[in-house]
């Protein structure tokens, strides 16, 4: 992927907290802060890609997320910028819908999961999809995910169906595990990546 | 492999609290700190609950036995003897021969079941509820009913028309129908008597039948009835084959098969059969004669039929395993009655008829009604005879509803309740406690959570009625989904507790199609199933959702979102400070709130914390806890938040400091006593205010239009306008309402999501200015109407001010009001320590005392060693004395000796000189005194070596 691994959280992070505030408003172009939000149907796995990512844990008896819950981790690229992702974690009962406003305005980036062993969930990340085109900012970052990709013996959504949804939308698709790890720093890379970048002035 | 699992289940062991739910690492070490701290208070609780609980015992007389209880057990165990006598009335009464075809296992026990028709038949009346009572006897009247028109029938030929108008109901017709054409077999039977045995399993139906009445749990009653009709018509058709070898006419025949037929096709599909089904049925059969001949003939395979629709069917053994109905200990039996008038209360106001079914307590004739009126109300089909039997029992209920309308006491130890749930509930108490808070007893209504789970099961058995009743599929997925992530590894969440979970959920699902399940009730459902029986946590849960938070987890979650913008106005009201940190930070509030409020902070706060808040809240039955639990929350935790620079490390530290609230007395004092002004009239003010605005949202974002977008983004811009806005509000509808008529109803009935909106919707959608035709006099009006709402803000601006001063005031003496209660508090605390102090003065006095006879005895220890040492003296000088004199007497001796020396070395000369002297005379005389002059010397040295022998012994 060409990108380093993550740093440790709390020396970064603090950094980037600093720097940003530093710069109140107009963060400077090594260190991004952004608001992510995880959008899905309930059981697609949101929570184990967050945990996944910020503590490097798999629990497969994790908790039912109630409204929403939050993470943050920083990761920093290889040219050397670092960018804090502020991940807002939803509740994916489709009621909890009506609170996901309060959750995705204002988000730079929206990662919308399904369970490639669950075509249901593969509707609802479109559903999840055309809300954010209607409702969230113009230029919000989308990336699909295929979550569960270690179950791939029960595969029901074709890779390829996700590709071409993706394509056609606009947004970065990568198939994950939250179980066996794969992926998952690599897509918050790919997104850190495709971050609009403050034009250095 | 082994040792990682290993060393992982001790991690977990060692990471669970008292109440078996997992610490996160990082906090485990804070909570053993604080466990010894719970365990002393905990010890303090419980001592004062039990003297409270003592005193109300004392004070109040019982108001409920155990009778219920044991009602409902013996209730029970008829039911289910019930169920096996008329397996075994089946067995039997099908053919003797054949019962070794059907399950051995079964057999065994009904066969001691039947023994004891007569006797159940005796037990069953007194104990069942009244409810199965009035069925019971309405069944026996219809029995009768049925059978004595048949030997009218009998007698006089064919008279069916004749039968009708006499019965109620076109089922109940039914029924008739066939008995009246099998009454003649029957009755030739009975003549015969041919088979000895037969009137004796005909007894023993009439005894099941009657059984099966009071066991229906099923609302649809009726239907389970005439089932029961056509399998006594079976019985009765068992003859026929004796009608049939005594020549009776094939006719005859027909129509006394066909019942059977129809038990088989009822038993198949159970009791959701409608009637007019089974009346087609019935009309068709009679054509098809040697079909049901063939089937009359294979008994055997009837049976079977029947067992395993039993097996499958309402009589699962689900239902009888499920019913899990505890009584709470009889000490809380005041506090549930006071608790209980809040139910009443809240359904009266609600829905009468709830009401009505849920007073069941006060006497039997009244359960009695509220049965029956829980299953109207909940019977999907129209039962005619139901409807018909209703007048007789109305009455009876309104009576009823007016009673218990009308008292509601006073209780005088309320205050003194509170403070103790404000104290925290014991571990041991609090399932009990929490059931009479929320009054499960008085929301129960009997065998209704069993029917749930009945209908449950019934319609996951049967598909085909599956789109009448039933959860939706979406929730039964869900529910699914969300079980095993339930307080994953909980200790008391095994496969059982798993599926009392599922049941639980499913029934409440049932129970409120308009909630159904929502996402966060599995939590509270885990937490009502480890303190108190199941039926018992699906009342209170019932309670919690229904009532204390109508609204919030629906569809819609309306009410949730409601709070949230009422808390935000709160937030701004008491922390301003904070909330211009978190808006310059950009993080909203209700981000974090949000959670809070939906969870009811389960998941959020260390479980010692959310229980007690719970206490409170349960105690309270409004969400007037949450509120201030919150509140309380963001007061400990807002001045280490607005030290945070970015948004992301704001809502981690609330998080974290929220999920390491282990003090959870303080937690619970600083938002019981802090906030006393957030009320629930306040809060109901407030949400009012809101609601239009969310109503306004969901209902757009249920059109899915563009609108919302915009208006959204308005109404939000304006809500960060005001910063005082409840007030204000108030105001400018005051102001509308009196200064402008001209606006009309719109603006009120206009999406007020804020006054400006307000203003503006009446500025766009005024009826008046599009009835103006003219452009310039539109111009002209609007001009003159926009100088009106210029005046209009101005002094809307001014009474804002007013208000302000006001609000300030009302602040002022808010927080006289708090500091009086700390002050209370405080003094108190120094009531407390004075008592302490003299408490430990007394200590002090009597060590004192202690210390005294401590120094006495010493002093006299004293005295006696002086004594003892003068003794001592005195010997010592005695023997010094005595040493002296024996000296003396050394020397008395020593001179003795040289006396004695002298006087030897004397006598020698003298002895000397007398021998010489006897020498020269040589006379006898001489001799004789030369003996004895030789003697005396002798004696002399003999003392001499003694003496000195005694000396060295001295010495």
């Amino acid at each position: 992927m060409g990108c380093s691994s993550s740093l440790p959280d709390r020396r970064s992070g603090r950094l980037g907290g600093l720097n940003n505030v530093e710069n109140s408003g107009a963060p400077d172009s090594k260190n991004i802060r952004v608001k992510l939000v995880l959008l899905g149907d309930s059981g697609v796995g949101k929570s184990c890609i967050v945990l996944r990512f910020v503590r490097g844990q798999f629990d497969p008896t994790s908790k039912v997320t109630v409204g929403a819950s939050f993470l943050s981790q920083t990761i920093a690229l290889q040219d050397s910028t670092t960018v804090k992702f502020e991940i807002w974690d939803t509740a994916g009962q489709e009621r909890y819908a009506a609170l996901a406003p309060l959750y995705y305005r204002g988000a730079g980036v929206a990662v919308i999961v399904y369970d490639i062993t669950s075509p249901e969930s593969f509707n609802k990340a479109q559903y999840w999809v055309k809300e954010l085109q209607k409702h969230g900012s113009p230029d919000i970052v989308m990336a699909l995910v295929g979550n569960k990709a270690d179950l791939w013996t029960n595969r029901e959504v074709p890779t390829q169906d996700g590709i071409d949804y993706a394509e056609n939308n606009g947004m970065f698709f990568i198939e994950t595990s939250a179980k066996t790890a794969d992926n998952i720093n690599q897509l918050f890379e790919e997104i850190a990546k495709r971050l609009p970048r403050p034009s250095s002035s | 492999m082994l040792l990682s699992l290993l060393s992982r289940r001790t991690l977990e062991v060692d990471s669970r609290d008292s109440y078996g739910f997992t610490l996160r690492p990082q906090h485990i070490q804070r909570y053993r700190e604080y466990t010894n701290i719970y365990e002393e208070e905990e010890e303090e609780r419980s001592h004062k609950w039990k003297i409270f609980l003592e005193r109300q015992a004392q004070s109040s007389q019982p108001i409920y036995s155990e009778e219920e209880h044991k009602e409902t057990v013996q209730a029970r165990d008829t039911e289910s003897k019930a169920k096996t006598v008329s397996e075994n009335s089946w067995e039997s009464d099908d053919s003797s021969g054949e019962k070794s075809e059907s399950d051995g296992s079964t057999e065994c026990t009904t066969e001691k079941e039947v023994q004891l028709p007569g006797e159940l038949q005796k037990e069953v009346q007194p104990s069942e509820k009244p409810e199965k009572k009035l069925q019971l006897s309405e069944c026996k009247k219809e029995l009768q009913l049925s059978g004595e028109p048949k030997k009218d029938e009998q007698l006089s030929g064919e008279s069916n028309k004749e039968v009708q108008p006499s019965e109620e109901t076109a089922k109940e017709v039914q029924h008739l129908e066939d008995p009246q054409k099998e009454v003649q077999p029957s009755e030739q039977f009975d003549k015969q008597q041919q088979l000895p045995e037969e009137p004796v399993k005909e007894l023993q139906l009439s005894v099941e039948l009657e059984k099966e009445v009071q066991h229906s749990e099923n609302p649809e009653k009726k239907l389970q009835l005439s089932e029961h009709h056509e399998k006594d018509l079976q019985l009765s058709g068992e003859p026929k084959k004796d009608v049939q070898l005594s020549g009776e006419s094939n006719k005859k025949l027909q129509p006394s098969e066909k019942p059977e037929k129809e038990v088989q096709h009822l038993e198949d599909r159970q009791k959701e059969v409608h009637p007019s089904e089974q009346f087609d049925k019935q009309q068709q059969l009679p054509e098809e004669p040697v079909k049901e001949l063939q089937l009359s003939e294979d008994p055997v395979k009837r049976v079977q039929l029947i067992t395993e629709a039993e097996k499958e069917g309402i009589f699962s053994k689900e239902t009888v395993k499920v019913q899990s109905w505890g009584q709470i200990r009889l000490s809380l039996g005041s506090i549930e009655t006071m608790m209980s008038f809040r139910v009443k209360k809240t359904n009266n106001m609600d829905d009468e008829q709830i009401s009505v079914s849920e007073n069941h307590l006060p006497s039997i004739n009244e359960s009695g009604s509220s049965g029956r009126e829980t299953e109207e109300e909940f019977e999907e089909e129209a039962r005619v005879s139901e409807t018909t039997d209703d007048p007789t029992r109305d009455p009876r209920v309104d009576s009823a509803t007016g009673d218990d309308v009308s008292v509601e006491p006073f209780f005088p130890w309320k205050e003194e309740l509170e403070c103790l749930v404000r104290g925290g509930v014991p571990k041991d108490l609090r399932g009990e406690v929490w059931q009479a808070f929320v009054g499960v007893k008085a929301r129960r209504m009997e065998t209704y959570y069993q029917e749930l789970l009945a209908e449950e099961t019934d319609a996951g058995g049967n598909k085909e009625h599956s789109n009448s009743s039933g959860v939706p599929k979406k929730w039964k997925k869900q529910i699914e989904k969300d079980i095993p992530r339930t307080f994953p590894g909980h200790p008391a969440l095994d496969e059982n507790g798993r599926d009392s979970l599922r049941r639980l959920l499913l029934a409440y699902a049932r129970h409120n199609p308009s909630v159904g399940y929502c996402q966060a009730m599995n939590f509270f459902a885990g937490i009502l199933l480890l303190l108190m029986p199941e039926e018992n946590a699906f009342w209170a849960l019932v309670g919690i959702i229904d009532d204390y938070f109508e609204g919030y987890y629906t569809e819609e979650m309306i009410e949730s979102q409601v709070d949230q913008l009422v808390f935000e106005d709160l937030m701004r009201e008491r922390f301003p400070k904070l909330v211009n940190h978190l808006d310059y930070l950009g993080v909203q509030v209700a981000w974090i709130s949000g959670p809070w409020f939906l969870s009811i902070f389960v998941n959020m706060l260390p479980w010692e914390s959310v229980l007690r808040i719970w206490d409170v809240l349960l105690f309270e039955g409004n969400r007037v806890m949450l509120f201030r639990t919150a509140l309380a929350l963001m007061e400990l935790y807002g001045p280490a938040l607005v030290t945070t620079k970015d948004a992301g490390d704001a809502i981690n530290l609330l998080q974290s400091l929220a999920g390491s609230t282990f003090d959870s007395s303080q937690l619970v004092l600083t938002a019981c006593m802090g906030y006393l002004a957030v009320t629930e009239a306040r809060l109901q003010e407030l949400r009012e205010k809101h609601r239009p605005a969310v109503l306004v949202v969901v209902e757009e974002r249920s059109k899915r239009g563009r609108v919302w977008k915009d208006s959204k983004g308005l109404a939000s811009k304006l809500y960060s306008f005001k910063h005082d806005p409840g007030p204000l509000v108030d105001e400018t509808e005051i102001i509308k309402g009196g200064d402008a008529p001209s606006d009309g109803d719109n603006s009120h009935l206009g999406p007020p999501s804020s006054n400006l909106d307000d203003l503006l919707g009446g500025l766009t959608t005024d009826s008046e200015v599009e009835s103006l035709p003219d452009l310039q006099e539109q111009v002209v009006w609007l001009k003159v109407e926009l100088c009106r709402l210029l005046q209009e803000r101005r002094s809307a601006t001014l009474r804002a001010e007013d208000l302000e001063t006001a609000f300030v005031e009302l602040v002022k003496q808010d927080n006289r009001r708090q500091l009086s209660a700390r002050i209370e508090q405080l003094e108190q605390e120094v009531a407390d320590l004075k008592q302490a102090l003299a408490d430990k003065k007394e200590q002090e006095s009597a060590m004192l005392q202690v210390l005294m006879r401590v120094e006495q005895e010493q002093r006299i220890t004293e005295d006696a060693r002086r004594s003892a040492e003068q003794v001592a003296a005195t010997q010592k000088y005695a023997v010094h004395v005595l040493e002296e004199k024996y000296e003396k007497a050394m020397a008395l001796v020593a001179q003795m000796e040289k006396k004695v020396v002298m006087a030897e070395s004397t006598l020698e000369a003298t002895l000397q000189y007398q021998s010489g002297q006897n020498k020269a005379l040589s006379s006898p005389r001489s001799i004789q005194n030369q003996g004895s002059s030789v003697e005396s010397p002798r004696k002399r040295t003999g003392l001499l070596p003694f003496a000195l022998g005694w000396r060295d012994r001295n010495k």
